[in-house]
């Protein structure tokens, strides 16, 4: 499904992505924990296309197709989703116009009929429902007031709606409660089908609880120094990153013996 | 004097009614008033010689279809060139809510205390307004009543005419109110059209200025607004711009505690042009006003803001701000704004800003990680800067039948 091989990237001239080879197959969910500064939010704007995130080498496939060369929307139409830790206030644009022209604009690229404005309402509905977001959030301008873990839900919403082969979850978890960590977590569960991938970003074990991973990495000083199964979170969350240091010196030793 | 001042003072001089000892007073000002051209400071960026050049008749006699607003269960007051249309309009008002033709001004104690009361002398039209407004409406609003149908004043302007309306509004102590003022009318005309509004003590006004002429009409008016203690106003102004469009808005904090809140949307296109002079006066201490500006000017359009604010020496704990935000889309589209801020206190708070507006690149980049392409995205942003205020709009049924006139207006623009 995505391939990333040897990837560099750099913000302001400075790399931080130094190297990053990660292969997610079709149905798989990957998690990506590391210390603050690792890259971790520079590999999601790397890959979905942000102004000011170079890359200066490497390649990124999206099912055979390359991301690296495509405009932002072509990324988000090929099917990757990127749900912001930070989602984007935009008051006088409605969460629900904001939708239905992301949901037309993929539909039209991949050649299919957009919905009518009652078929669309219904799937919002239902996508509204399930994230627990009032209705009324469908009419409110996009984020616009809404609170932390609101806006983590209203991009669960967009996830659910827009159906992407390859989601990115970045720190979907910073800032909720546990109840909304579930209903989050909840949302994502509720996508796997065996078919689309995710890739989890994450300081914490926590969300890991409910989103069940089948590999984990430690992503540290842009490359990713560690890979396992979830029980490399467990470790994670009891021994902290500090060890991660220790670890890079005794691979260097490993190296130079 | 300019020919076309000399005929309307002599014009002016004929008027014989009620209002007369008020309309002296403003014909002694116009005497000594040159006739305002670019060196004129509230003049600089409109020029009016083509008043001047045109030819107007009083009135037209033709049908006009006024434009409805759905879902509006308005109480009408129609206008055509300034004449009463009583077919056209309400003609049975709910209990506390009185309205007299500006012709039977005589029967209302307080009409001649109340025209010039709130509207200063220094507007050039207002003067001649003063002088030359026969027709109009007064319209009083009891102590304590609630008036539930908004008032639509709906003005409506034919080819060649020459009109000057009146509107004089008191609205009583407690009382709760909104009132709209739709002017409409495409075509080479020329009106003025001023009203004055007196908002008694913790009584509330929902005003709203629908300045939607285009195209070759001249328009040139104000609303002015007095604000006794604890009282709140919320005024809308939509100014779509012709030839030529001009509105003053003064809003005179005359009381203690009273609430303001003015917001203006600009959408010009071709070579129109719309000025505002907004004008707050905080004559008295705490108080708050806000105006957001917002235009988005397009082709080789002319916006101008001219937004003053007016802190009195014994004003203090004043919270007073201004923003005036601008979309340009062409390079050959103007903008002309100028903040002009006068505080003579010195326990105030005001804040004020004007920016030439980027598209937010977060925004944009959201709505592009999204799947929609740069082009809509600018699209949809721009439409949402000045969808902002609309959606702030406290009457959900003109808000609802503006944004498609607003988002129609827009999609043409972006032909272009």
């Amino acid at each position: 499904m995505l391939k990333i091989n040897k990837l560099h990237a750099s913000v302001a001239d400075n790399e931080i992505i130094k190297g990053l080879s990660l292969d997610i197959k079709a149905g798989e969910v990957h998690a990506i924990m590391g210390p603050n500064g690792a890259g971790k939010s520079t590999l999601s704007y790397a890959l979905t296309g942000r102004e000011g995130y170079e890359v200066a080498s490497g390649s990124a496939t999206l099912d055979g197709a390359e991301l690296l060369e495509m405009e932002v929307e072509e990324r988000a139409c090929a099917g990757l989703f990127l749900a912001f830790q930070y989602p984007v206030e935009i008051p006088g644009v409605s969460n629900m116009e904001f939708l239905k022209v992301s949901v037309d604009s993929q539909r039209k690229a991949r050649n299919l009929v957009p919905y009518s404005s009652s078929e669309f309402l219904k799937l919002a509905k239902a996508a509204c429902k399930q994230v627990n977001l009032p209705l009324s959030f469908l009419k409110r301008g996009v984020n616009e007031g809404f609170s932390g873990g609101e806006k983590k839900r209203n991009e669960i919403m967009q996830m659910i709606l827009l159906q992407p082969k390859l989601s990115i979850l970045d720190e979907s978890d910073s800032g909720l409660d546990i109840d909304a960590l579930k209903i989050v977590a909840d949302g994502i569960n509720s996508q796997r089908d065996g078919q689309r991938s995710f890739l989890v970003i994450t300081h914490y074990q926590r969300l890991l609880d409910y989103i069940k991973p089948d590999f984990v990495h430690v992503l540290a000083d842009g490359k990713i120094v560690k890979s396992g199964g979830p029980e490399l979170a467990l470790e994670l969350e009891a021994e902290g990153y500090a060890w991660l240091e220790s670890y890079d010196r005794n691979a260097e030793q490993e190296v130079n013996a | 004097m300019s020919s076309w001042l000399a005929n309307t003072i002599s014009e002016a001089e004929q008027v014989n009614d009620w209002l007369s000892p008020k309309r002296a007073e403003s014909l002694a000002l116009l005497k000594n008033t040159p006739w305002p051209n670019r060196k004129t400071e509230a003049w600089r960026y409109t020029p009016i010689n083509v008043i001047e050049r045109a030819r107007f008749s009083a009135a037209n006699d033709t049908d006009v279809q006024i434009t409805a607003i759905e879902n509006l269960d308005s109480i009408d007051l129609v206008f055509i060139d300034g004449i009463f249309n009583l077919q056209a309009s309400t003609n049975d008002f709910p209990e506390g809510l009185f309205i007299t033709q500006l012709s039977e001004g005589q029967s209302c104690e307080w009409a001649l205390d109340g025209f010039k009361k709130t509207k200063p002398n220094k507007h050039f039209f207002g003067l001649i307004n003063d002088a030359l407004a026969t027709s109009g409406c007064i319209i009083d609003v009891a102590a304590n009543a609630r008036i539930e149908r908004p008032i639509r004043i709906v003005q409506s302007f034919t080819s060649g005419s020459q009109s000057h309306t009146r509107i004089l509004v008191r609205v009583g102590p407690s009382a709760k109110v909104s009132v709209v003022e739709q002017l409409q009318g495409d075509e080479l005309c020329f009106n003025t059209s001023f009203a004055e509004y007196d908002i008694g003590e913790a009584a509330t006004l929902e005003h709203y200025r629908l300045a939607m002429q285009c195209q070759a009409a001249i328009s040139i008016g104000g609303s002015h607004f007095s604000l006794a203690q604890s009282a709140k106003l919320t005024s809308n102004l939509i100014g779509f711009g012709s030839q030529l469009s001009r509105v003053d808005m003064d809003i005179i904090h005359a009381g203690e505690n009273a609430i303001s809140k003015l917001n203006v949307i600009y959408l010009l296109d071709g070579k129109e042009l719309f000025d505002l002079h907004s004008s707050f006066e905080h004559t008295v201490a705490n108080g708050t006003s806000d105006q957001n500006i917002r235009c988005i000017v397009a082709d080789r359009a002319n916006a101008v803001f001219n937004g003053r604010i007016h802190i009195h020496r014994d004003a203090q704990k004043i919270l007073a701000s201004m923003n005036n935000r601008n979309l340009l889309m062409s390079e050959d589209a103007q903008v002309n704004t100028k903040p002009e801020l006068e505080i003579y206190a010195d326990d105030v708070r005001c804040a004020h800003g004007v920016t030439i507006a980027e598209i937010d690149e977060q925004a944009m980049f959201y709505l592009q990680s999204r799947g929609v392409s740069r082009i809509d995205a600018q699209v949809i942003l721009s439409f949402g800067f000045i969808n902002e205020l609309v959606d702030q709009m406290p009457n959900v049924a003109i808000a609802d039948w503006l944004r498609p006139q607003l988002r129609n207006r827009f999609a043409n623009m972006e032909i272009r």
